[in-house]
């Protein structure tokens, strides 16, 4: 079979996504915030902030000190997680803070904190990137100063075969998941993750594959935040 | 001093427009002193559990989600199920709310929403045991708050009671001494609908379903949760001010008034 | 006016290429200039700047604020100034020289809710910024409502050399103060301040659109 019929066991194409929606501004206590419906995932992000840092020691008088959080309901998983938060959230807390971090103008924040917060109310597999993508619409949404937005997609091995956008189902019995997170205009991978095992040429044809994604989330995004300021009048001059 | 602001804070002007508007007994949002603001409900909003539910109250908004596991009965009741209860105030929900340990407000409103369904009765207890002493059903009902804007108390209670009221359960058989869940679901007994009705005290007035403003320039609040049957089955007072006994009086015929209403509500969205 | 280009930008939207300055809310990278912000880019000759729709207050040097105080010590004022820092208004500049900690309670000077018209008096990077209320227009109000608009719509809800506003008080016989950091305190009928509300909450949503005055003018009559 050719790379360009096969069909996975979800009835997706190698190279296609699951279906996405995005919508920036829906929590009105924060100062940014956004949903994504990311296959079954399900996540919440949102902004606060710039504000002033607690506690004080934490802060830096050059620049904006970030807080991220990932964190995943009870209900969200296929039998009921402890509400605290695991090793595992944690470690994806971290680098997801790292992920968005390039994108965000740091110095024109001195000594202030900008917290994002992810709640995971269901996930479905590469909730990490599909978080990435709706914290972005969240910070733009706060009018947070950034250098570009940031966008996430995951491309694996499952069955002998290169797909993009990893499920739950193809996480669990896939050679292998490599997260990509890429700043799309300025060209530079923010996060990087792989769990599994590639060949180098496999490797490339990923990289490729996910950044491939990663431009059509980047549309989806841009038309979340047309939407909610815009109405969607694309780019029409005054 | 505050490095965050911690609490919400009331200009002047607006407080005295508010207590002004309240001797007319109107509300500055235009409703009357025992107006509930909308209410919706949408049920079986989240795919991996037994039974869920999104409520907003105005802009306040909260998700419940049920999950129906295999687990151990407590030494002290060996013939019942067990249900765990747990309602988390989310840092996405407001600014003045931080992440971390659970705090006070958090396991108040916890701990009352769990009041409410064990209290009444709501689950058949009995009908989770699958073999006496060893093994039954677990009810997980863990609430997660999306967007606050006061009366949390209220929006949890509905949003448990319309997910409960929705969720199934799974079926089981035993093979080998070993208990097996088959894919076959059925509905969870539930035998009453707990609802809860949130009152506070301004002056000399008493409100129904306070908002964020109202809650926080309150003098005391009070939930009463009442059943099908007109009991009682749950309360809790807060805040510093108190009741007279002809308040209390009157609050008590209120909410089982203003309770039947919901509960209609709920079950009719169920349909 | 013809040389003036606009167009609406997301964070990370090239906005022109070539031999541009960034001015506001723009950077450059291998010359292209990229908007920091959602808003409407504007190409005044070789300048950009991106006039952003959203965003939070950042003090600013002398900028006129109304804030509401927050909390006292048994030195200063802590103000809400719906910022990202709380303004600080000291004892000794609204009490004078004479002021003791030991015998002057601020608290029965200002009280928490207490809603007060100030002007940052210092800021920069390493303090919080200082408050003065000695000036024409500033000190404390009562008798009013206070409103709230993002930071990013005040130019838009002043006008071109104030004329909104101007259209805005007119029509409604209100007086309206607009403090820089998004928070308006409006005195005047309560018919009337119903009305104010609603043309703010069409300047926030609308902001974008190019025949905003007329809008609020139908509004208004």
């Amino acid at each position: 079979m050719s790379k360009n019929n096969y069909i996975r066991t979800n009835g997706r194409a190698a190279d296609e996504l699951r279906k996405v929606s995005i919508k920036a501004g829906i929590i009105k206590n924060a100062d940014g915030s956004a949903i994504i419906e990311f296959g079954k995932n399900k996540i919440i992000a949102a902004v606060f902030g710039p504000k002033e840092v607690h506690p004080k020691h934490m802060m830096r008088n050059d620049q904006a000190i970030i807080k991220c959080r990932y964190h995943m309901m009870p209900f969200s998983t296929d039998t009921r997680k402890n509400p605290s938060l695991s090793r595992r959230e944690i470690e994806i807390s971290k680098v997801i803070r790292e992920a968005i971090q390039p994108a965000i103008i740091m110095e024109d924040y001195p000594r202030t904190a900008i917290e994002v917060y992810i709640e995971i109310l269901q996930s479905d597999g590469g909730s990490r990137c599909a978080a990435i993508n709706a914290a972005s619409v969240a910070l733009a949404d706060a009018g947070i100063n950034m250098r570009d937005l940031i966008t996430a997609c995951a491309a694996g091995k499952a069955d002998g075969k290169i797909i993009l956008d990893v499920d739950d189902v193809e996480d669990k019995t896939g050679e292998a998941d490599m997260p990509l997170s890429i700043l799309p205009n300025l060209g530079t991978i923010t996060l990087f993750q792989l769990d599994g095992c590639l060949s180098e040429e496999e490797f490339k044809q990923a990289l490729e594959m996910a950044t491939n994604g990663c431009k059509k989330l980047y549309e989806l995004q841009r038309n979340a935040l047309m939407n909610k300021y815009f109405n969607n009048n694309k780019n029409k001059g005054v | 001093m505050p490095a965050v602001k911690k609490i919400r804070i009331i200009d002047s002007m607006r407080r005295t427009d508010i207590e002004n508007s309240l001797k007319q007994s109107k509300r500055l949002d235009g409703r009357a002193i025992l107006d509930y603001r909308e209410i919706s409900i949408e049920t079986n909003v989240l795919q991996k559990t037994s039974g869920s539910a999104s409520v907003k109250i105005g802009d306040s908004e909260v998700l419940a989600g049920i999950k129906v596991e295999l687990g151990r009965p407590f030494p002290d009741t060996p013939d019942k199920g067990i249900i765990i209860c747990n309602a988390e105030l989310l840092p996405i929900c407001s600014a003045f709310i931080e992440p971390g340990p659970p705090s006070e407000d958090a396991i108040e409103l916890s701990r009352v929403s769990d009041r409410g369904i064990r209290e009444s009765g709501m689950i058949d207890l009995p009908q989770l045991v699958i073999r006496e002493g060893e093994d039954v059903f677990a009810v997980f009902i863990d609430i997660a708050v999306i967007n606050e804007d006061g009366n949390l108390f209220d929006a949890c209670s509905y949003a448990i009671a319309a997910a409960l009221h929705g969720a199934t359960m799974p079926t089981f058989k035993i093979e080998n001494d070993k208990v097996v869940i088959l894919e076959k679901v059925k509905p969870l007994p539930i035998l009453s609908l707990p609802i809860s009705t949130t009152f506070v005290k301004i002056g000399d007035k008493i409100l129904l379903d306070p908002n964020a403003e109202e809650q926080t320039m309150c003098e005391a609040r009070l939930t009463l949760v009442t059943d099908d049957k007109g009991n009682f089955v749950s309360a809790q007072k807060g805040k510093a001010g108190g009741f007279s006994f002809k308040e209390f009086n009157e609050m008590i015929e209120i909410s089982k008034k203003k309770g039947e209403e919901i509960r209609k509500k709920i079950i009719k969205n169920d349909k | 006016m013809s040389t003036i280009e606009r167009k609406y930008v997301i964070p990370g939207d090239t906005i022109i290429e070539g031999d541009y300055r960034p001015l506001i809310n723009a950077i450059k990278r291998n010359n292209r200039v990229i908007s920091t912000r959602i808003g409407m880019a504007e190409i005044v000759r070789k300048d950009v700047r991106v006039i952003p729709l959203n965003g939070t207050y950042y003090p600013r040097l002398d900028d006129t604020v109304i804030g509401i105080v927050a909390d006292s010590n048994a030195f200063v004022w802590e103000v809400d100034i719906n910022s990202v820092f709380f303004g600080i208004l000291q004892g000794s500049a609204v009490l004078g020289r004479t002021f003791s900690a030991s015998r002057d309670s601020l608290a029965s000077h200002f009280k928490t809710g207490d809603c007060l018209i100030a002007k940052i008096a210092s800021f920069d990077r390493t303090r919080d910024p200082l408050l003065s209320i000695y000036g024409p227009g500033l000190g404390k109000v009562s008798n009013g409502e206070i409103c709230k608009i993002s930071m990013a719509q005040v130019p838009r809800l002043i006008g071109k050399k104030g004329s909104m506003i101007k259209l805005i008080e007119e029509n409604t016989k209100c007086k309206l103060n607009i403090g820089q950091n998004g928070v308006i305190f409006i005195n005047g009928a309560k018919e009337s301040i119903v009305k104010i509300k609603k043309v703010i909450n069409i300047i926030e949503k609308q902001a974008y659109l190019p025949d905003l005055n007329d809008k609020v003018n139908d509004l208004l009559k």
